[in-house]
């Protein structure tokens, strides 16, 4: 059978950070095809690539034999590829009738729109659904009023309206219940029937087993195999999908990551104990977390020690971020209790929580870190100003600048003047300057939230350095990263976390990138939400 | 006016002017206009005088500046109509007599800063955009205003009041001017050297980002909002000893002008960027325009397509500025 996709030699580049690097994919007519990996493997970008909302750097994309060149969304539609994310595009405003047939509206030869037409076209592609809908279908119903899951499946019938050859599906089930699920799962086996190719991506393997016939696995954007799935165990794919392709022995192979660090000659390969740079024996429990519950976590228990450094790990967007936003008064705790030295902190708000000693340097950046366009003097001094501030208002300029200074000398913060915009600095820099703004209010409980995403390797080295310093210093540290090694490399105790529970605890010699993907992986998906 | 150079980043090889440079060379341009159209336009009496118009609407737009700075489309429409009301206040209950100056004062600031109060409360906590919410204030302050006086303004200015604002001190300036110049100081140290002012501009810049600070932006806009009104009603008791007697629009015609000052001093509108050296030099620029304007005796139609030309090209002078920054 002549292959309806052919993707080759595919690359992109974001930044510093090479997302594909000569990725391929070789699907099958009537195929419903698994595209797998770890975090920043590549398998977002591949599938954005294929739906134009990506457009790569080089690479050649066929489509039934014929060069497709895809510029941008409208250019896959016209190929007959559509997608749907995990992010939905739902306009919550318009009816649910008006989202499916969005971009491809029926118009009358008058020009104006039919909205009998439009209203049959939606029905029949939310028809094959009517089971995840109890019954009847909410054509006229906002979209916004629907639920998560719902609405999910709104976004999987607005793709078939546009009659797809190619249908690609990234965590589309994230948000589903299992019932909905099984609706997907039946339309999507009518769809290969049909002669449709399915591209799916999944964190939940079991989905991938039942659903699948082929896997490509992709690693540090590029592509490692494509496997026939019947004849194939889970324990070879996961085995696929981590570091090393040889079958795996204990786990010693991955004790030298944590000397090859550089920075910390006291970190040598030792094998049983969580060593890490500087750190003493970490000290008593400080920070206790009972049944913590929110829209997106569910009970999470755990305890840390003052000068312990605790990742949490898993597939990206299992509740890391949720937890770090939770243990900050960023999110509303439904239930549960968070004790700091045996006291209960505030966490009603982030202000009551930086009050109390917690700082979280949050995921994104641009959007939550920093002020762009204000100074780098203003963005080291606000967390920490009013502790200097005379009756909490008057500040002295000498004093911020002393602050200031000391932080830019104490984590090597490349600038030119105080009064820049902290825009103008590079990545890493501003990473260190939002870390810097905590570290001048002396934390007790410090939250990285994947603190070293997007930066250059030295810069990398020296946010781990400062890490390491802070758990040295007695603080309680928790880190989430995307990036294994870097867990591998800080923590000494790991929670695997998956759809918003704690799944695993990895301790001292368990913690290998290898055990971290397993675990992020292996898990039963037990029942959803 | 120097300010801290915050605002405007120099680079060492390609210094640029700032907003704040650009509308002090258009003043001084519209001023050497002034002369050369009609002799004297520029003379140290005339100037002065200028200046004096001038010093109602740089200290209403001090408010301003600080509501536009905080981002989110902040905007105060109601300045205008509360330094109306704080004038009628201020006027019914001094009633000429100067031992009634201090409560007469606090009574009108009082209720101006009441007022942000409900501004600010429905911005943040009921979420309704500011642009409305003071644009229903006006309305509101004006049934007020009519509750009040019955529809017929009373009292009289305190003498004391009058000789402070008119009162020629020293240079033969009036002590309009030191006052202008006193709020114009306090206004950049709130801005430049306090907690709230730094916490302004961040909740400006990057509302999120403040809340993950650790700062609470929700209090930071109510404050605004409050210092917006307070500053309004302080323009409002400053304009009463000027005139001496109130009229019931006393102030109104400082909305439009109060936020034009702002912007061309070089305030973001988006919010996070600017400060007040830059909107009194604003208010400096559109009085030196509205002067020159009389003198060449221009009708109220093109008068009002010259404040319009005028406000465009800064602007577009600014935003290639930007550009040519980043």
């Amino acid at each position: 059978m002549s292959a309806l996709l052919e993707m080759t030699g595919v690359r992109k580049r974001y930044g510093g950070v090479q997302a594909l690097d000569g990725a391929s994919l070789t699907a099958l007519r009537g195929e419903v095809h698994a595209l797998l990996g770890p975090n920043g493997s590549g398998k977002s970008t591949l599938d954005k690539t294929l739906a134009g909302t990506v457009v790569p750097d080089s690479g050649e994309i066929r489509i039934d034999g014929a060069q497709a060149r895809i510029g941008g969304p409208r250019d896959a539609h016209a190929l007959g590829v559509a997608a749907v994310y995990q992010q939905l595009s739902i306009v919550g405003d318009l009816t649910v009738t008006q989202n499916v047939v969005l971009g491809l509206e029926p118009a009358r030869r008058s020009g104006f729109l039919d909205h009998r037409a439009a209203r049959d076209r939606a029905a029949t592609a939310l028809e094959r659904f009517a089971a995840a809908f109890s019954g009847r279908l909410p054509l006229d119903r906002p979209a916004a009023s629907l639920r998560p899951g719902e609405q999910q499946i709104v976004e999987v019938a607005k793709a078939l309206a546009r009659d797809p050859r190619i249908l690609v599906l990234d965590e589309a089930t994230a948000s589903l219940h299992k019932e909905q699920v099984e609706v997907l799962f039946e339309v999507v086996r009518e769809l290969r029937a049909a002669g449709v190719l399915v591209v799916f991506t999944s964190h939940r393997l079991d989905e991938v087993f039942a659903l699948c016939d082929r896997a490509t696995v992709l690693r540090n954007g590029r592509t490692v195999a494509t496997v026939d799935l019947s004849s194939t165990s889970e324990d070879a794919l996961v085995r696929l999908m981590v570091a090393a392709p040889r079958p795996e022995p204990a786990s010693p192979p991955e004790a030298p990551h944590r000397a090859s660090a550089g920075t910390s000659a006291a970190a040598h390969g030792a094998r049983e104990a969580p060593v890490r740079g500087g750190t003493a024996e970490p000290g008593a429990v400080a920070l206790e977390v009972r049944g913590l519950t929110t829209d997106r976590l569910r009970d999470v228990d755990f305890t840390v020690r003052a000068g312990e450094v605790l990742g949490l790990g898993g597939l990206q967007g299992q509740g890391q971020s949720e937890l770090l936003l939770a243990l900050f008064g960023a999110a509303r705790i439904t239930a549960g209790d968070v004790l700091l030295d045996g006291e209960a902190l505030p966490l009603t708000s982030p202000a009551r929580a930086a009050r109390a000693g917690v700082a979280l340097v949050p995921g994104d950046r641009a959007r939550q870190g920093m002020f762009a366009s204000r100074p780098i003097q203003e963005n080291l001094s606000l967390a920490s100003m009013r502790r200097r501030a005379r009756m909490k208002l008057a500040l002295s300029a000498p004093a911020e600048r002393r602050a200031a200074r000391s932080m830019v000398e104490r984590l090597g913060i490349k600038i030119g003047s105080l009064n820049d915009p902290v825009a103008t600095l590079s990545g890493g820099n501003q990473q260190k300057v939002v870390i810097g703004k905590w570290l001048l209010d002396r934390p007790r409980v410090v939250l990285l939230d994947d603190p070293a995403k997007g930066v250059d390797v030295a810069a990398k080295e020296e946010i781990y350095a400062i890490i390491r310093g802070l758990a040295a210093e007695g603080a309680v540290v928790i880190l989430n990263s995307s990036d294994n090694r870097e867990l591998t490399e800080l923590s000494d105790r790991v929670l695997v976390l998956f759809e918003g529970a704690v799944a695993e605890e990895l301790t001292a010699a368990a913690i290998t990138e290898n055990r971290l993907v397993s675990s992020a992986l292996r898990l039963a998906p037990g029942e959803t939400l | 006016m120097s300010a801290p150079t915050v605002e405007t980043p120099r680079r060492a090889l390609a210094w640029r002017p700032g907003p704040v440079a650009l509308a002090g060379a258009v003043a001084v341009v519209l001023v050497i206009a002034g002369e050369l159209v009609s002799p004297g336009f520029a003379g140290y009496g005339q100037l002065v005088n200028l200046m004096r118009v001038a010093a109602f609407l740089g200290v209403i737009a001090i408010g301003q500046t600080i509501v536009i700075i905080a981002g989110g489309g902040g905007v105060d429409l109601s300045v205008g109509k509360v330094a109306t009301f704080a004038a009628i206040i201020g006027s019914r209950v001094m009633a000429g007599d100067d031992a009634n100056i201090v409560p007469a004062v606090a009574l009108a600031l009082l209720v101006s800063a009441g007022i942000g109060l409900v501004n600010g409360l429905g911005v943040t906590l009921l979420r309704i955009p500011p642009f409305v919410m003071t644009l229903g204030m006006i309305g509101v302050v004006q049934g007020l205003i009519l509750a009040y006086t019955g529809g017929q303004a009373s009292g009289r200015a305190a003498p004391a009041l009058t000789s402070l604002v008119n009162g020629r001190i020293v240079f033969d300036l009036p002590g309009l001017l030191f006052l202008w110049l006193l709020l114009g100081l306090l206004a950049v140290w709130l801005l430049r050297r306090t907690t709230f002012g730094w916490n302004l501009y961040a909740v400006g810049a990057n509302r999120t980002a403040a809340e993950l600070t650790g700062v609470r932006p929700g209090r930071t806009l109510v404050l605004a909002y409050v210092l917006s009104a307070t500053f309004a009603g302080l323009a409002g008791i400053l304009l009463l000893g000027y005139t001496e007697s109130v009229f019931l629009d006393l102030a109104d015609q400082y909305m439009l002008p109060s936020v034009a000052a702002v912007v061309i001093g070089g305030t973001l509108l988006a919010g996070g960027i600017g400060g007040y050296a830059g909107t009194a030099v604003g208010a400096i620029v559109l009085t030196v325009l509205q002067g020159l304007l009389t003198t060449l005796d221009i009708g109220g139609a093109w008068r009002t397509v010259v404040n319009g030309v005028v406000l465009l090209v800064l602007l577009s002078l600014y935003g290639r500025q930007r550009r040519l920054r980043s």
